[in-house]
């Protein structure tokens, strides 16, 4: 109800309800198919460091031309979360590049 | 806020053969794609029908499994998007399928942010007119 009455981010809770359940669906197809692409082709695996720039690209962020710096982020970060993310890799650079500007 | 990658010519084709040389680079996008959607981010991806055909992308065919499996949705060239696309054709004169991504684009452009994988960034950023759109260079 909050969604939609005050954030007004949907048009019902049950649109809302789907759309989420629809992307969280078609996150585990479009993994399972990457998953079994890797294990065919383990050489086309992106490190971590190739999603963050990945990532860095499809929103248009600068960090993306420095590849540099977010391979070091990419090797900094996993030191203390071993799980993060493409996106935490970009966030972690960016944080980098202030730090030392 | 929705975002919609944009798949242009050479990004499909480099989708459809692992040996392609773009095929790595444009995997990790559809890598972050799925992992922006398993935290329920609003992002899909469209592949324009006429980028297809120059792609030779047949979604009946075998060598589609993946691209099909990526949840990459068609553009279909309807009747609106048709007559966008003469008028950035006119406009522009870059081939019918450049012309049908710039009508995609300017479609997709009121729903939120649009990012193209292109080949051919100039002729993207041509027909996207005055829509903003972010370029990933192949």
């Amino acid at each position: 109800m909050v969604a939609v009455k005050e954030l007004q981010v949907a048009s019902s809770t049950t649109a809302l309800t789907a759309d989420a359940l629809r992307s969280r669906l078609e996150a585990i197809v479009m993994q399972m198919a990457l998953d079994a692409h890797y294990g065919q082709h383990p050489e086309l695996r992106p490190s971590l460091a190739d999603l963050a720039i990945a990532a860095a690209e499809l929103d248009g962020n600068p960090l993306a031309s420095t590849p540099g710096l977010v391979q070091e982020a990419a090797a900094a970060i996993v030191q203390l979360h071993p799980d993060a993310d493409a996106d935490a890799v970009v966030l972690w650079a960016e944080a980098m590049a202030i730090s030392t500007a | 806020m929705k975002q919609t990658v944009v798949l242009d010519n050479e990004a499909v084709q480099a989708l459809l053969t692992a040996s392609h040389p773009k095929h790595r680079k444009v995997l990790a996008h559809m890598q972050v794609v799925a992992m922006r959607k398993s935290k329920a981010a609003s992002i899909i991806t469209v592949a324009p029908t006429a980028v297809r055909v120059e792609a030779g992308c047949d979604r009946s065919a075998p060598t589609a499994n993946l691209f099909n499996n990526l949840r990459i949705v068609d553009a279909a060239l309807g009747t609106i998007e048709a007559n966008s696309a003469v008028r950035i054709r006119a406009e522009t004169g870059v081939s019918v399928a450049d012309s049908h991504v710039g009508a995609t684009i300017r479609s997709m452009a009121s729903e939120g942010r649009v990012t193209v994988i292109s080949s051919d960034p100039d002729d993207m950023v041509a027909v996207a007119g005055s829509v903003q759109v972010t370029m990933v260079a192949l």
